[in-house]
């Protein structure tokens, strides 16, 4: 953090636009501002006069910073969010200088993770037309950085496999969740003073939530088990002894996971394959695990059926599901979302699976859900939605914008899409701020824009947006018939079975 | 009483169940399936000589089992049998309820669940009455009532709204012209409303939709309430929804509670039923090909099919109506939604 870095950033044409994600975006920062953190940094090896000194050399270079940059990219963000975002970057920055490794998504190249943070954070500059703007409250974190210490390592790494899809789906992560919240329990110590039940929760499971929900935001079915979770450790009587009280809390999980997803879905699967009869051509959306599971039981019961997958972008999962059920000796058919309404006219019955289902009969699924099921109602297919009652939810969903997640924006562009744009590259405004900084590094060391750029293009333009939203809500009137471990029902009796599935 | 069941591994007690059950439904003529079937369950309860729990159930399921594979349409009985079996287990399970002490022996249980069984079968029947007194007000002075088949029910209700002085209303009843028990029934209500004054002109399946016109609402009875709110009722009811529904006349269905059945049908194709109703044929080919599923619903074939143990042929057919047909469902518990129905299905077996 001292010599190198003062000296790039001491090149003034180089502060562009952009310079918030140089590396030497914390020289600027004010002297107040700056965390006591990294005053100590600046401390040591140098000493109090060095210090003053670079501090005087700093307010310079703040000085000449502010004169270059064109007042546009300072519209929108009252000041004191971009003080908030230049905290952020740096703590991003502290991220570069250890590089840490990173499973990658399908879609990303490899020195996206930092930046793909930093552009999340620019984001909330950009004036984010439509409705979606409320949805980027919340940065996500691509690494462990920042994580408070108390994260427990099986949890810091979920997390990571959260953010980079290794792990996705509602009831994986919650399984994956209460999996790692065993071993939190298990290497817990009460400190002295308080007890396994206050202490706990409050402070030692909260750190760990909000690390995971800052990785991606929690799903229906995590919130339900941390709700459980969280009730069943406020009970316990403080006069058990540590180690039963964490025996018994581990055993606990074990028996929520084998009573509410396992035994759930084998009852779920068993029911729902009694549903495919002979000749029949299911069509799936995406992919789902209980979706999976019950096609490959009908196909071992030996009933003939054949099989669409219908998928989309960004994450492809069908691709997954139609590889594995091809394996087992299915037919297969694969579409994507474009090619659904051709899709819908060969198949017999819709089943989908669910990332929850809201109080009022809705389902909450994959974007891309809805479509599917209207086309299905519209040409009277029947549509099955397999559920466990654990992803069963209180809260109701009007429409798909008040309540979702939105995906990093880059993902939407695959390697290959970037690069085939990458032709495009002289059509670009000459005020685009991208384009100048092409321009700089062609002079600097003549570098070629690579695929990354294409985002960055897109980034910098004011009225170009990307938008990438995970999930979509299907109105009950769309779905024929919900299938979970308390039977087969109608929508409307989603918010009966979650009552009784809470109480009991 | 006289067939004796050979079952290999558990002796049991010769007790002819279907005999029983249609002696029940010969004897008294107010009965409904569901709860002449339970009636058959408490006799051969009290025919047997069980004493534990897991024979009493081993006992139960063994006859219902024969009972459903004897009758050509068992869905509406297997509602009973099933809320028969469910309440049994709970209060077997569940002892304490009983208000026996822990030293009783199971004999005592036993003559509970007997006499328990027979207020089951008590209350079953009345249930009747207390519909008719409940889905009368939704007959209103003035109004023309579309009616179908030959359900009980739906003909307590209409005679108790004729008794009444204040109303005045007139019935459309659709009447097929086979000779099936349903005809026989509907012929009955008709000639009792009759004799009350009430206007009543009897039309075809083929009038439903020219007679729509002149009709204020529909009310039919159901053989079963499936789990998503529709109904299993006699062929034509399905077309009678789609026709009051498309032009916008309220459609009633008149059914006790414990016609409700934990079934789930996605389409007429879907019941567990195997039924003669299309029957695909080229000319000399004796033998039809068996029924396929196909959009088209309007044929079906009156003759050559021979009453077999299983499927059912065309006169007793059922079809599927779907719950968003359904404006409401009268019950002797209350009017409910269409929705309600899981509802109260989840009660009873949750």
């Amino acid at each position: 953090m001292s010599g190198p870095v003062e000296g790039e950033a001491a090149a003034p044409p180089a502060v562009t636009p952009q310079a918030p994600n140089d590396p030497a975006a914390p020289a600027k920062t004010d002297p107040k501002e700056t965390k006591p953190a990294d005053d100590g940094a600046s401390k040591k090896p140098s000493g109090a006069e060095l210090k003053k000194l670079k501090q005087l050399e700093k307010q310079a270079k703040r000085a000449q910073a502010k004169a270059i940059v064109p007042p546009a990219t300072q519209q929108g963000g009252p000041p004191k969010e971009n003080q908030k975002q230049r905290e952020q970057k740096q703590s991003q920055k502290k991220d570069e200088s250890r590089p840490l490794p990173i499973r990658r998504r399908p879609s990303q190249s490899n020195a996206v993770p930092q930046q793909q943070a930093k552009k999340e954070s620019t984001r909330g500059q950009k004036n984010l037309g439509l409705f979606f703007g409320h949805l980027y409250s919340q940065p996500r974190q691509h690494s462990m950085v920042g994580a408070s210490k108390d994260v427990h390592p099986a949890v810091l790494a979920l997390g990571l496999q959260y953010s980079s899809y290794v792990i996705c789906g509602s009831t994986a992560r919650m399984v994956a969740m209460l999996l790692a919240f065993k071993a939190v329990i298990e290497s817990y110590q009460t400190p002295v003073g308080t007890s396994l039940a206050r202490h706990l929760t409050n402070h030692h499971l909260s750190p760990q939530i909000d690390y995971l929900r800052s990785c991606r935001p929690l799903s229906i079915s995590m919130g339900n088990a941390i709700r459980w979770l969280k009730d069943l450790i406020i009970k316990i009587d403080p006069s058990t002894p540590e180690a039963e009280a964490k025996r018994d809390l581990v055993e606990e999980i074990d028996m929520f996971i084998r009573e509410r997803v396992t035994a759930a879905q084998k009852l779920i699967r068993d029911q729902a394959a009694t549903k495919i009869l002979p000749g029949d051509v299911i069509l799936t959306y995406a992919s789902s695990s209980i979706v999976e599971q019950t096609l490959l039981q009908a196909h071992k019961a030996g009933v003939p059926f054949t099989v669409i997958v219908v998928d989309s972008k960004p994450l492809f999962e069908g691709k997954t599901l139609a590889r594995k059920l091809a394996n087992q000796g299915i037919t297969v058919r694969y579409y994507l979302i474009t090619g659904a309404s051709h899709a819908v006219k060969d198949a017999s019955k819709v089943f989908l699976g669910a990332h929850a289902m809201m109080s009022n009969g809705r389902l909450y699924s994959r974007v891309g859900t809805a479509l599917v099921s209207m086309l299905a109602r519209s040409h009277s297919l029947p549509v099955l939605v397999l559920c466990e009652s654990v992803k069963f939810t209180e809260k109701v969903a009007l429409d798909s914008i008040v309540g979702n997640e939105v995906a990093p924006a880059s993902e939407i562009l695959s390697e290959a899409e970037r690069a085939s744009l990458l032709p495009l590259e002289p059509h670009l405004p000459a005020t685009h701020p991208s384009k100048n900084k092409a321009e700089d590094k062609h002079a600097a060391d003549d570098a070629k824009s690579g695929p990354l750029d294409v985002i960055k293009w897109v980034e910098g333009s004011d009225n170009l947006h990307h938008l990438q939203v995970l999930y979509d809500v299907t109105p009950a009137e769309y779905i024929n018939m919900v299938i979970t471990e308390y039977g087969s029902l109608p929508p409307s009796s989603v918010p009966v079975v979650h009552r009784l599935s809470t109480n009991t | 009483m006289s067939v004796h069941t050979p079952t290999a591994d558990k002796p049991l007690p010769d007790f002819d169940i279907v005999s029983t059950y249609r002696s029940i439904l010969a004897g008294d003529a107010e009965l409904t399936m569901p709860v002449a079937a339970i009636e058959a369950l408490v006799e051969a309860i009290a025919h047997s000589s069980v004493s534990t729990v897991a024979e009493t159930l081993a006992l139960l399921e063994h006859h219902t089992a024969v009972l459903k594979a004897e009758i050509a349409n068992p869905i509406s009985l297997s509602a009973g049998t099933d809320l028969f079996q469910r309440y049994l287990i709970t209060t077997l399970n569940r002892p304490a309820a009983l208000n026996l002490a822990p030293g009783d022996d199971f004999r005592a249980i036993r003559n509970h669940l007997l006499s328990n069984g027979r207020l089951f079968v008590d209350r079953a029947k009345q249930s009747r009455e207390k519909i008719a007194s409940f889905g009368k007000h939704f007959i209103r002075d003035g109004a023309t009532v579309l009616t179908n088949g030959g359900s009980r029910v739906v003909g307590a209700l209409l005679r108790r709204a004729a008794e009444s002085s204040t109303m005045r209303f007139r019935v459309v009843y659709v009447l097929s012209g086979s000779e099936s028990s349903d005809t026989i029934e509907g012929d009955q209500i008709v000639a009792d409303l009759r004799a009350h004054n009430v206007p009543v002109a009897t039309v075809p399946d083929s009038a439903v939709a020219y007679s729509l016109g002149e009709v204020d609402m529909v009310i039919v009875g159901a053989e079963g309430v499936v789990e998503n709110g529709g109904i299993i009722s006699r062929l034509g009811t399905y077309q009678m929804g789609l026709l009051a529904k498309s032009k916008g006349k309220p459609f009633y269905v008149v059914a006790e509670s414990h016609k409700f059945v934990r079934l789930y049908p996605l389409s007429q194709f879907d019941l567990p039923i195997e039924q003669k109703v299309l029957e695909f044929r080229v000319a000399d080919d004796t033998k039809g090909t068996a029924s396929k599923p196909s959009e088209d619903e309007g044929f079906f074939d009156m003759h050559g099919a021979k009453p077999k143990c299983s499927g059912v042929n065309a006169h007793d057919a059922v079809d599927f109506t779907p719950p968003d047909l359904i404006s409401g469902i009268i019950t002797e518990s209350g009017v409910l939604t269409p929705s309600a129905v899981s509802e109260e299905l989840i009660k009873i077996w949750f």
